[in-house]
């Protein structure tokens, strides 16, 4: 019955009331677009960042990282592969030599981080092989070969087919240089992974370095499912003893700061949206409560008790915001759903995102979660923004309504 | 000396089915120094007739003449002015502007009009007097009772020096006393400065004091009746 | 249009703002809080955005750079050109340059007995140099370069990464000009700390002549670092510069020499644009509903007015007057409000730490939020909600043109 009341009473001024209620559904709606389009580029950044540059785990000698000593290397890393391969929540795990150093042409010469790599293994854990764009990923018998990025054969001025060379220290600290072909050329998207980056294979850098048959500095593992990453994670652990065994969020504290910071970066834009709403609400509210003024003391008076004319109040409240609110977060969701399969350019700030990894493009992608939050919000907003005009509108002295002018 | 010359004036509605002829070819002549009471039932036409004579309501057809100036041939913001320095009106209630004091109030009007301070402030002075409110002049609305705040507002209504003062309803809302006040301030004014009163009322004690009654039913006037 | 006793219509305004003192109050707090939050953040962008270049062009690339034509885009030591006279003469022709020094900057590896990292080698005229960056007082440790100095300086993550401190030997090999291979040992005169960890991690300086020696570039430099006063002589600068040279030079400004930094900022620009336009909107709507309600209840007054013969212009700019004040009365406040926190900041940056630090530093950036002063935090503001307080304003401009006077007498 009341709740009857509450709901026709916000509609008695209707404009007053439309108002409010397109100022809520515009506000809640850009909030949730924002949501979509940020969690959009988080995700596909994460995406990239696992499936190309860290892989799901990986796993090394201890301080290996921090210096890139070469002689910090996982002995028998070959069987170790193996036996990762071997386990069920496995997709792939493939070895790698590490070796921080430089690659020249006869034009120009660059630090590089450059990996030794197994292709065959190497497939199953990162999707290089999937962004070629010039010759191929290793399908060729050629000695020595090598793949690098684009933009990086571009500084070196060289092609497909070109020769450049790589200067190393090996194992016992002699400096080294080993001749290489280009084979392929790829494009990650990623302008500086493409820059840095370069792989030859795994028995042609193992000559080259004099390492341990078996050894390698690093493995990458990925996973079947995201979800098991932790629990595979902990397995590895148990299979390797000593060995430093990290998940991609622990590998790179910007994509742990990515995952935790950008929940709360959106909740507390909608927390602002909703805030910026608020005073309009208490406007709204308060003006309807004061034209009333005589018809709430009636209303005591015949017997509503002060509790109900509260509640009465906080109802309507709610009922202004929810209004606009689900509203709001409905086109924002539609919206959002029609951005997830058509994207979003970035083009004109292209070469910054690249840069950073990210995609020119977004597609937008939203969960559950975020769209039943906000809405729960919408409502404790409302909540908040009855008070004050409740509270006016129990200061009625009910004799006085009764008067007669 | 007639100071309004109302000619062959009509209002029609466009009612939702069928024209409503609120005013029907009304004509009249209202001298200078008249006190005159215009009454009639609600439907009548008498808001309507008196709403055409101060300019607040374009007629349909007829004219109305004020001063020898045909006042529906002003253009909008003209016969705002005209009003301004020619019509005063005191309203039924909402006469005053609330955030403005007694004085204030009453000084409105000349401000519009553009006249120097002192000259302002003394007739301000003279006229709140003249009503008794003297001590009141800064007083906001909110503190002054009913008969009061009219009583300002005849002030205000006089102050531009109009032709005439059009009071549509002034003591509907008063008590006898305030009502007998406010009557006999503006008897006093009609017959010691010649002020031409025009009233709208269904006021016995109103129409007592008038020196002539109009009335008027379904748009026409029915009598005129002089004293 | 005349406006008499302009001071009468003012206080009219003024008086009619507080027949409703809640709700104004309401009104104008929404305003406090929309002025408030984006000049805050407002601040930080170009506080960052400001410490993000100068990190850039004060300290590392100089406002302007000349070349030999197609360097930019090709930065090989290939493309050295010799400094003559005749191109010293040149550019102090330009008024605008206050500075400039030559420098051979390329890549090479550097390493201590264990460890070999890819280092930028920066050869500088120690005096020159240190007069257009400063580079002297990013010294930590030993000495900064002598003129005729045969050692270098290290920047310190560097040297931790190849264990190498102060006196020990550094020993670099690269590829020099026109191929011929470089080698060369030297001693470490002092460790540099810079405030960008980007610069931390590869920086080596060396002397300009020893730099020639090592790379067989005889007399060749790869660029001139010139400055400015600042970015409005850069402008006027450039212009005179490209007057006066002509091939096989050019002279490119730092925007233009690395422009993902201005991109970058006009990226994040956007980003903050688009927040506080949704702000800003959300507080125009409820400015509409509370005037909406001012017009509602007024109407029979309004009547009144225009009745004994107030001119509808003037009781337009009377209801526009209101809406104005309410917009002024929250940017005041907010104004009042963010003062003392930018204040504050500005002179405290905020540390970051954690994995938000982390982050930052790889990108390149120093892990501090940095605050501006710059008088465009504050006038966008006003200039913002002015605007936004006009456009509400049409409502009761239009509703008093369109008010017919007899219906509103009859109203409410």
């Amino acid at each position: 019955m009341l709740l009857s009341i509450s709901w026709r009473n916000v509609w008695r001024n209707k404009l007053r009331s439309l108002v409010m209620v397109i100022a809520i559904t515009l506000g809640l709606c850009a909030g949730i677009f924002s949501t979509g389009f940020y969690l959009g580029m988080a995700d596909q950044r994460i995406d990239k960042a696992i499936k190309t540059e860290l892989s799901h785990i990986q796993v090394h000698q201890n301080n290996f990282r921090q210096a890139h000593d070469i002689t910090k290397f996982i002995p028998k890393g070959d069987s170790l592969v193996r036996e990762f391969n071997d386990m069920p929540l496995v997709a792939g795990a493939s070895p790698r030599i590490v070796i921080f150093s430089m690659i020249a042409s006869a034009e120009n010469g660059y630090g590089v981080k450059i990996m030794g790599i197994e292709p065959k293994f190497e497939r199953k854990t990162t999707n290089i092989y999937t962004k070629i764009v010039e010759g191929n990923y290793f399908e060729e018998k050629k000695k020595n070969p090598i793949i690098l990025g684009d933009k990086l054969a571009e500084k070196l001025k060289v092609k497909l087919g070109s020769k450049v060379v790589l200067t190393l220290q090996d194992v016992d600290n002699n400096i080294i240089s080993g001749a290489f072909r280009i084979v392929g050329i790829f494009n990650t998207v990623n302008t500086t992974f493409d820059e840095s980056n370069v792989f030859v294979k795994y028995e042609d850098l193992i000559r080259l370095t004099n390492l341990p048959a078996g050894a390698c500095h690093e493995i990458a593992i990925s996973v079947k499912n995201d979800e098991d990453v932790n629990l595979v994670k902990d397995q590895i652990a148990k299979a390797t003893g000593s060995l430093e065994v990290m998940t991609w969020k622990e590998l790179s504290p910007e994509m742990s700061y990515l995952t935790e910071a950008m929940d709360i970066y959106m909740y507390i834009f909608i927390v602002i949206i909703l805030l910026a709403l608020l005073f309009g609400i208490i406007n709204t509210m308060l003006m309807a409560v004061l034209d009333r003024i005589k018809e709430l003391g009636m209303l005591m008076a015949i017997g509503m008790s002060r509790v109900r004319v509260f509640f009465m109040i906080m109802l309507e409240t709610v009922f202004l915001s929810l209004t606009g609110g689900i509203a709001g977060v409905t086109l924002g969701y539609l919206i959002s759903k029609y951005f997830e399969t058509h994207k979003i350019s970035l083009a004109r700030w292209g070469n910054v995102y690249t840069s950073i990894g990210y995609d020119p493009y977004v597609y937008t992608s939203l969960d559950w979660t975020y769209i039943i939050n906000t809405t729960i919000l919408v409502f404790i907003t409302g909540v908040i923004a009855s008070i004050y005009p409740a509270y006016k509108a129990l200061q009625n002295d009910p004799a006085q309504a009764l008067r007669i002018e | 000396m007639s100071i309004i010359q109302i000619k062959n004036l009509t209002k029609i509605y466009d009612g939702k089915h069928v024209e409503v002829k609120a005013v029907n070819g009304i004509n009249l002549s209202i001298e200078e120094g008249e006190f005159t009471a215009v009454v009639g039932p609600s439907g009548s036409g008498k808001t309507t007739l008196l709403n055409m004579l101060g300019g607040l309501d374009r007629p349909t057809s007829g004219e109305v003449i004020i001063n020898n100036v045909n006042i529906w041939n002003l253009s909008p913001s003209k016969l705002i002015d005209f009003r301004l320095h020619n019509i005063g009106f005191v309203f039924q209630a909402y006469n005053l502007i609330p955030v403005l004091t007694a004085k204030e109030n009453v000084e409105f009007t000349m401000e519009l009009q553009g006249r120097p301070s002192k000259e302002r402030f003394e007739r301000t002075k003279s006229l709140l007097e003249t009503v008794g409110l003297g001590d009141r002049l800064d007083s906001r609305p909110s503190r002054l009772s009913g008969g009061q705040q009219q009583r300002v507002a005849v002030a205000r209504a006089l102050a531009p020096k109009p032709k005439f003062i059009l009071a549509d309803e002034p003591t509907a809302n008063l008590d006898s006393k305030s009502t007998e006040m406010l009557l006999d301030i503006m008897e006093k004014l009609n017959k010691e400065e010649k002020i031409t009163f025009i009233f709208s009322t269904h006021d016995a004690r109103v129409m007592k004091k008038a020196k002539r009654i109009i009335t008027v039913e379904d748009g026409k006037v029915l009598k005129d009746e002089l004293k | 249009m005349q406006i008499p006793h302009l001071g009468k219509t003012l206080t009219l305004a003024w008086r009619n703002l507080w027949r409703s003192r809640w709700r104004t109050l309401i009104t104008a707090a929404s305003v406090f809080f929309g002025v408030l939050l984006s000049t805050v953040m407002s601040s930080m962008q170009e506080g960052s955005y400001s410490s993000m270049i100068d990190n850039i062009v004060k300290f590392y690339s100089g406002y302007i750079q000349i070349h030999k034509e197609g360097y930019w885009e090709d930065k090989t030591i290939n493309n050295a050109f010799k400094l003559t006279d005749s191109l010293t003469e040149k550019v102090k022709e330009v008024p605008e340059v206050t500075n400039f020094a030559p420098r051979l900057e390329s890549f090479a590896l550097a390493s201590s007995e264990e460890i070999t990292r890819g280092s930028m080698i920066i050869g500088v005229d120690p005096q020159a140099e240190d007069k257009i960056t400063n580079v002297s007082k990013w010294v930590v440790q030993g000495d900064y370069l002598k003129q005729d100095d045969d050692g270098v300086l290290v920047a310190s993550d560097l040297a931790k990464y190849l264990d190498l401190s102060l006196n020990d030997t550094l020993v670099l090999i690269s590829q020099g000009y026109h191929g011929i291979s470089a080698a060369g040992k030297y001693p470490i005169r002092g460790i540099l700390k810079f405030a960008s960890p980007e610069l931390n991690k590869q920086t080596i300086y060396m002397p300009l002549h020893e730099a020639q020696y090592f790379y067989s570039a005889d007399s060749l430099v790869t660029a001139l670092v010139l400055m400015v006063e600042d970015q409005y002589h850069l402008d006027k600068g450039i212009k005179h510069m490209r007057q006066i040279l002509k091939e096989p030079y050019e002279a490119m400004t730092w925007d233009e020499m690395q422009p993902e930094l201005l991109q970058f900022v006009e990226a994040d620009r956007a980003g903050g644009i688009f927040m506080k336009a949704i702000l800003y909107i959300l507080i125009g709507f409820g400015i509409f509903g509370t005037v909406m309600m001012m017009m509602a209840e007024r109407r029979r007054e309004m009547g009144v007015m225009i009745a004994i013969g107030m001119q509808k212009n003037r009781l337009s700019l009377v209801l526009f007057l209101e809406t104005l004040y309410i917009g002024f009365l929250g940017v005041v406040a907010g104004f009042l409000g963010s003062i003392p926190i930018i204040a504050y900041f500005y002179n405290h940056p905020i540390e970051l730490t954690g994995d938000a630090a982390e982050t930052m530093i790889q990108m390149g950036v120093e892990p501090y939020m940095y605050f501006s002063w710059l008088p465009s935090v504050f006038y966008n503001q006003v200039i913002t909600v002015f605007v936004l307080t006009a456009v509400v304003a049409i409502y009761p401009i239009v509703n008093t043109y369109l008010l017919k006077v007899q219906m509103a007498l009859r109203g409410t």
